[in-house]
C-alpha cells in the first residue's frame, strides 16, 4: 500500500493514466505526429547514410579493385616502376580512354551502322583482383579475352546491337559477349563521359588508339601479399622512389574520395534538416502538451479532489505523454527504416551505392534518443506547471494563471543541454552543428521576444472604438492569451515554407546558370595534330556553318614552383595548399600563341606570336595566389619523363562558367611543341532545321569522323549536359524531400497551435454571438487577430527561412544564392493564407449555429 | 466547504477535521488527508469524462492504494441503483445518473465525512428528491457524517443540524427534522 505512504507507485499511476488516455490519443496527436516526423526523418537519414558509409568502408578493396592504385597519363609504367609495384603483391594493369564504337549492322541511315562515344576499359587477365564481374544473364566472368567485349547496356543501346553481334572500335572488330550487370570497381573509375565497354588489355593498341600524344590513362592496381601492409606506407615509399613519375595514387581506404565527400556532405545537410524538423517538432510538442493539459484541467482538479497529490498528477500525465512519445518514436523509427530503400531508389543516380532494406542500430538509437529527449525537454515545463493546478479550480470558473516553476525551467534546460551534447558528440562537423544549434536557439529567443513584444504593444495601443477590433486586440494581450505559443509556432511554420521555396528556387537558379544554355555540341579529343584541316573540312561538309576551335592537349605534372633559386618540390609538400588543385598528379596542358577566348590578363604580358627563347607559362590567377606565385617566378614541368623549367609570364582570369577549353596552365608554344600530342576540338554545329534532320546529319558526321579518325573520340555535350542537369535535379529533389519533412512538422505545429488557440476562443465566439454579434463581425474579429500576428511574423519568417536556406545552398552545397524572390514571397503568402483559412475554418460550425445551439455545444 | 474538505488551505485560525489539524498541512498533505476519509459530491458532478462509471468510482480508492477497488466500485454502483450502467461513460448517463455515480464515488471508500455542495442544484425537482433520498440512505448505511451545503431550505430541514451562514458568519445553529443519526 505504497499509495497511503505518500503517492502512487508507477504501476498504479499507469493504471489511472491508461484509463484516462483516449485510445486514439485525442489531444496528444500533435505530440505524436511531431515526434513521429522528427524521428522518422532522422531514422531514414541515419540509416541511409550509415549503410552507404558502411558499404563504402567495408568494400574499399572491391571498389578500388586493389589495395592501392597507381595511375599515369599518356604512358605505360616503366619496367622499373612495375617491378616496384610487384614487390607488394599481385599487380593488374590496364588502360582507360575515350573512344568511338561503331556497329557493324546496317541500321544507320547510310548503311554504316551506329556510332557511340564510349569509355574504353582495357584490363589484363588478372582483373578484377577483388570482387567479380556479373553479367545480366547471371554469369560471373573475368576479363574478356581475344575480341570479346563486355558492354554496358547503354553502349548496346547506343549501337543498337544485341549480345553476339559485332561492332568496331578503331581498327578492331569486337563481339558483344555479354551485358555488364555489376562492375566491381565502377565507383573508383569516376565520372564517365560515355557508357563503358570492357575489353582485353591489348585491344587499344591493336585498335590504333595509343598513338603518341593520345590521351589515355594507365591504371595499375596491387593486391597486397602481406595483409598487414599499410596502403599509405606503400604510397609513401613509391612516391619517394619515383618523385617525378607523376603518379596519382588511390588506396582502399579512400577508394572513392568523391563519393565519400558527397555522402558526408549529404549526411550533414540531412542531419541538419532532421534537427530542424525536431526543433520545430519540439515547439509542437510544447504546444501540444500545454493544450492537452489545459483540456485536462478539470480532470486534474477532480483527481486532486479525490486525493491525488502533485506527484501523482505528474506521474499520471508523464506516463501518458511518455506513452504517446514512445509510440510516436517507434512508428517514426519503423517508417524511417521502411522508406530508406525508396529514398535509395529515388536518389539512385546520386548515391554511390544502393542501400536496400537495412537496420542500422546506431542511427536508430540516435534518432529515438533525439525524439525522446526533445519530448522530455519541451513537455517538462507544461507538465510541471500543470501539477500545481489547484483542486479548487473546479469550483471557480475562469483561468487561474499558473506560476512559473523553477523546476520546470531546470528540466527544460537539462533536456536542451542533453540534445546539444548529443548533436555535438555525434557529428564530424562540430562547428556547423554548433552554429545550427546556436542559430536555432537564437531563433527561438527571437520569436519568444517577438511574442512578448506583440503582446506589450497590443496592451499599450489605444483601445479602438470598434468593438470587433477592440476584441481582436484584447485577444492578443489578455491574461492567458496563447499569443506567445502562436507566434513561435507560426514563425517556425512559416519559416519552413520560406526555406522550402528558397532552396527550391535557388537550386533551380543554379541549374539554369551552371548548365550553360549555349555550349558546343561536341568535344572531340585526340584529333591527330597534322589532320586539323582535314577534320574541319569533314565537319563542314555536313555543317557548313560549324564553328570549330582546336587546342593542343597533352598531360603533364607540376613538379616544383617558386623563386628560381628557392623552388619548392611538390613531392615534399605535406599537403597540397587549398585552391592549388593543379598540383595534384598530371593535369591537362596546352600551348597557345594568343590569350585564350573568354580569358583576361590580370598581370604581366602575353608573349609574342612567334616567341622563342625562355619557356613561358600563363597561370590562372587564383591558382597562382594560392601558392603565392608572382610573375617572374618559375615552375618545373614534368612531361613524358622530362623536366622543363618555365617562367611565369602572366596571370590570367578564367571564366569557368563558359563551357569551352579552360586550362589552368597555358604555355608558350616553344615550351611544348616538341612533345608528341594531339588536338582537342570543340564543335558548334550552328545548324537550323527540323530536329529529325539535324539528328540525321549528326549521325552522318559522327560516322564520317569515326571512319576518318578512328583513334579520336567524341563527347556529345548535349548528353553530358542532360546528365549534369539530371544530377542537379536529383540534388534538388533530395533537398526538397528532406526539407519537406521540416515543412510537414511546421504544418503540424502550425495547425496544432491554431487549434489550441481556437479552443480558447470558442467561449468568446459563442458569448459574442449570444450578445448579438453577427457572424460577419465574429469572422472579422478572427481575421483581424490572426492578420495582425501573421503580418508581424511574415518578415521574421522570411528572414529566418531564407537565412537557413542561404546556409544550406552556399555553405553546404557550395552553390550560388539565386532564389527567385517572387516565388518565395508567393509561397509565404500561401502559408499566411493557409494560417488564416485554418484559423477561421474550424469555427465555422459555431458561427453557423444559432446562439442557443452554440451555447449547448460549448 | 473548500476549507473544511481540505480543497483549500485556511488562511488563518485553527481547523481540525476528523481529528486531524488541517492548518499544518500543505497541498499534498491535504490530498493525503482526504484520501479514504473525506468524500465530496459536487453540484456539477465532475466525473472524469474519459472513464466509465465503475472506473470513476474506483479512482479515489485506487489513489488511496486499495487493491480491491474494482469490485467495491461495482458493488457501490449497484447499491446506488446503477448496476446496469457500470461500463457507461459520463456522457452516456443522465444528470441524475451522473450524480448517483458521484455519490457512489464519494461513499465507496467508506469515508468518515461526506461533503455535498448543492447536490441537487443541477437537477430537476423529481430527480433532486431521488438524489437526496439516496444521499441520506447511503449515509445511514455507511455511518458517515454528511455535510450538505445548500440554498434549498426544505433540503436543509431534512438534516439533524442546520447552520445558517450569512456574509461568512454563522447566524443560527439549530436542530433539523432528521434525528435518526443523533442517537448514534
Amino acid at each position: 500500500m505504497s499509495a497511503s505512504a505518500g503517492g502512487l507507485t508507477w504501476s498504479d499511476a499507469w493504471r489511472l493514466a491508461r484509463r484516462d488516455l483516449n485510445a486514439r490519443f485525442k489531444g496528444l496527436r500533435l505530440l505524436l505526429v511531431c515526434i513521429f516526423l522528427g524521428t522518422a526523418a532522422l531514422a531514414a537519414i541515419g540509416t541511409l547514410t550509415a549503410s552507404i558509409e558502411r558499404e563504402l568502408a567495408s568494400s574499399g578493396q572491391e571498389l578500388l579493385g586493389g589495395d592501392i592504385e597507381v595511375e599515369v597519363w599518356q604512358r605505360d609504367l616503366s619496367e622499373e616502376e612495375q617491378a616496384a609495384l610487384t614487390q607488394y603483391g599481385t599487380v593488374s594493369g590496364g588502360t582507360r580512354l575515350q573512344a568511338m564504337a561503331i556497329s557493324d549492322g546496317e541500321t544507320g541511315a547510310d548503311g554504316e551502322g551506329n556510332t557511340a562515344p564510349i569509355e574504353l576499359k582495357a584490363v589484363d587477365a588478372l582483373w578484377p583482383l577483388y570482387g567479380g564481374l556479373t553479367l545480366t544473364d547471371g554469369r560471373e566472368v573475368a576479363a574478356p579475352t581475344g575480341d570479346t567485349a563486355w558492354l554496358s547496356q547503354g553502349a548496346l543501346d547506343r549501337l543498337d546491337i544485341e549480345t553476339g553481334e559485332q561492332f568496331r572500335i578503331g581498327t578492331v572488330t569486337l563481339t558483344a559477349g555479354g551485358v555488364i550487370d555489376n562492375e566491381p570497381d565502377r565507383l573508383s573509375e569516376g565520372f564517365q563521359l560515355g557508357p563503358t565497354i570492357i575489353v582485353a588489355e591489348d585491344v587499344p593498341a591493336r585498335a590504333g588508339l595509343l598513338q603518341p600524344g593520345a590521351l589515355y590513362q594507365s591504371k595499375y592496381r596491387v593486391a597486397f601479399e602481406d595483409e598487414g601492409q599499410s596502403p599509405e606506407a606503400a604510397e609513401g615509399a613509391l612516391a619517394d622512389t619515383f618523385p617525378n613519375a607523376g603518379f596519382d595514387f588511390r588506396t582502399r581506404d579512400r577508394a572513392s574520395p568523391g563519393a565519400d565527400r558527397f555522402v558526408q556532405q549529404m549526411s550533414d545537410f540531412l542531419t541538419l534538416v532532421g534537427l530542424a524538423a525536431l526543433v520545430i517538432a519540439g515547439i509542437g510538442i510544447a504546444g501540444g502538451v500545454s493544450s492537452y493539459l489545459d483540456q485536462r484541467r478539470a480532470s486534474i482538479a477532480t483527481l486532486k479532489v479525490l486525493g491525488a497529490s502533485n506527484r501523482d498528477i505528474v506521474r499520471i500525465y508523464a506516463l501518458q505523454i511518455a506513452a504517446a512519445a514512445l509510440i510516436g518514436s517507434a512508428l517514426g523509427l519503423a517508417t524511417g527504416v521502411l522508406v530508406t530503400p525508396f529514398l535509395s531508389t529515388a536518389l539512385q543516380g546520386l548515391l554511390p551505392v544502393e542501400s536496400g532494406f537495412v537496420i542500422e542500430p546506431a542511427p536508430l538509437i540516435l534518432a529515438a534518443a533525439y525524439g525522446l529527449l526533445v519530448a522530455f525537454a519541451f513537455a517538462a515545463a507544461p507538465l510541471l506547471r500543470a501539477r500545481t493546478f489547484p483542486a479548487m479550480a473546479l469550483m471557480r470558473s475562469g483561468i487561474t494563471p499558473l506560476s512559473r516553476d523553477k523546476r520546470a525551467l531546470g528540466a527544460t534546460a537539462l533536456g536542451l543541454a542533453a540534445i546539444c551534447a548529443l548533436a555535438l558528440l555525434t557529428t564530424d562537423r562540430v562547428v556547423l552543428s554548433a552554429s545550427f544549434l546556436i542559430g536555432a536557439g537564437a531563433a527561438l529567443l527571437l520569436l519568444a521576444a517577438l511574442g512578448f513584444g506583440i503582446q506589450a504593444i497590443a496592451r499599450r495601443m489605444p483601445r479602438p472604438s470598434n468593438p470587433i477590433l477592440r476584441s481582436a486586440l484584447a485577444n492578443i494581450h489578455r491574461p492567458g492569451a496563447p499569443t506567445g505559443a502562436l507566434v513561435t509556432a507560426l514563425g517556425f511554420g512559416l519559416a519552413a515554407f520560406v526555406l522550402l521555396a528558397a532552396i527550391q528556387t535557388a537550386i533551380d537558379g543554379n541549374i539554369q546558370s551552371r548548365v550553360p544554355q549555349e555550349a558546343p555540341d561536341y568535344f572531340v579529343i585526340d584529333v591527330p595534330r597534322d589532320s586539323e584541316v582535314e577534320f574541319k573540312g569533314l565537319v563542314r561538309n555536313t555543317f557548313p556553318d560549324a564553328e570549330i576551335r582546336t587546342v593542343p592537349t597533352l598531360r603533364g605534372a607540376v613538379l616544383a614552383y617558386g623563386k628560381k633559386d628557392a623552388m619548392q618540390r611538390v613531392s615534399q609538400l605535406e599537403e597540397i595548399p587549398e585552391g592549388a588543385f593543379f598540383l595534384r598528379g598530371e593535369r591537362g596542358l596546352t600551348y597557345s600563341d594568343e590569350l585564350p577566348l573568354g580569358n583576361s590578363l590580370v598581370e604581366g604580358e602575353w608573349w609574342d606570336a612567334d616567341h622563342t627563347g625562355e619557356m613561358l607559362v600563363s597561370i590562372n590567377v587564383d591558382g597562382a595566389r594560392a601558392l603565392g606565385l608572382e610573375v617572374g617566378d618559375y615552375i618545373t614541368l614534368g612531361v613524358l619523363g622530362t623536366e622543363r623549367e618555365v617562367r611565369i609570364a602572366n596571370l590570367r582570369e578564367i571564366d569557368w562558367e563558359s563551357l569551352g577549353f579552360n586550362f589552368t596552365l597555358v604555355f608558350s608554344p616553344n615550351t611544348l611543341d616538341d612533345v608528341p600530342h594531339n588536338l582537342a576540338a570543340s564543335v558548334e554545329l550552328n545548324e537550323a532545321g527540323s530536329a529529325g534532320e539535324i539528328t540525321e546529319k549528326r549521325g552522318t558526321v559522327l560516322r564520317a569522323m569515326v571512319r576518318a579518325f578512328p583513334s579520336s573520340s567524341v563527347v556529345d555535350v548535349s548528353e553530358v549536359l542532360v546528365e549534369a542537369r539530371t544530377l542537379l535535379e536529383q540534388v534538388a529533389l533530395a533537398t526538397l524531400a528532406a526539407a519537406a519533412v521540416a515543412v510537414l512538422a511546421g504544418l503540424a505545429v502550425l495547425m496544432g497551435a491554431i487549434a489550441a488557440a481556437r479552443a480558447s476562443r470558442m467561449y468568446d465566439t459563442v458569448m459574442l454571438r449570444v450578445l448579438g454579434a453577427s457572424r460577419r463581425q465574429v469572422l472579422m474579429m478572427q481575421l483581424a487577430e490572426y492578420g495582425l500576428i501573421a503580418a508581424a511574423l511574415a518578415f521574421v519568417a522570411l528572414a529566418l527561412g531564407s537565412g537557413l536556406g542561404w546556409v544550406v545552398i552556399t555553405q553546404m552545397f557550395d552553390f550560388e544564392w539565386l532564389p527567385d524572390w517572387g516565388r518565395v514571397l508567393g509561397v509565404l503568402g500561401l502559408g499566411l493564407a493557409m494560417v488564416i483559412a485554418f484559423a477561421i475554418g474550424g469555427s465555422l460550425p459555431l458561427l453557423r449555429a444559432k446562439p442557443a445551439q452554440a451555447l449547448r455545444e460549448l | 466547504m473548500a476549507v473544511l474538505s481540505g480543497l483549500e488551505r485556511a488562511s488563518g485560525g485553527d481547523l481540525t477535521v476528523a481529528g486531524q489539524d488541517f492548518t499544518t498541512l500543505d497541498e499534498d498533505g491535504l490530498a493525503q488527508a482526504r484520501r479514504g476519509r473525506i468524500g465530496i459530491v459536487l453540484q456539477a458532478f465532475h466525473l472524469l469524462p474519459t472513464m466509465t462509471a465503475a472506473e470513476n468510482v474506483a479512482t479515489p480508492m485506487e489513489l488511496a492504494g486499495s487493491r480491491d477497488a474494482s469490485p467495491r466500485a461495482e458493488a457501490e454502483l449497484t447499491a446506488v441503483g446503477l448496476g446496469h450502467r457500470i461500463g457507461h461513460y459520463p456522457t452516456q448517463l443522465s444528470g441524475g445518473e451522473q450524480q448517483r455515480v458521484a455519490i457512489a464515488r464519494a461513499t465507496a471508500p467508506r469515508p468518515d465525512l461526506i461533503f455535498a455542495d448543492e447536490p441537487t442544484g443541477n437537477l430537476d425537482v423529481h430527480t433532486g428528491e431521488e438524489i437526496v433520498e439516496l444521499l441520506f440512505a447511503r449515509r445511514a448505511e455507511t455511518g458517515a457524517t454528511l455535510l450538505i451545503i445548500t440554498h434549498d431550505r426544505a433540503l436543509a430541514e431534512k438534516c439533524e443540524r442546520v447552520l445558517t451562514m450569512a456574509d461568512g458568519v454563522i447566524v443560527s445553529d439549530r436542530a433539523g427534522a432528521d434525528q435518526s443519526g443523533v442517537a448514534q
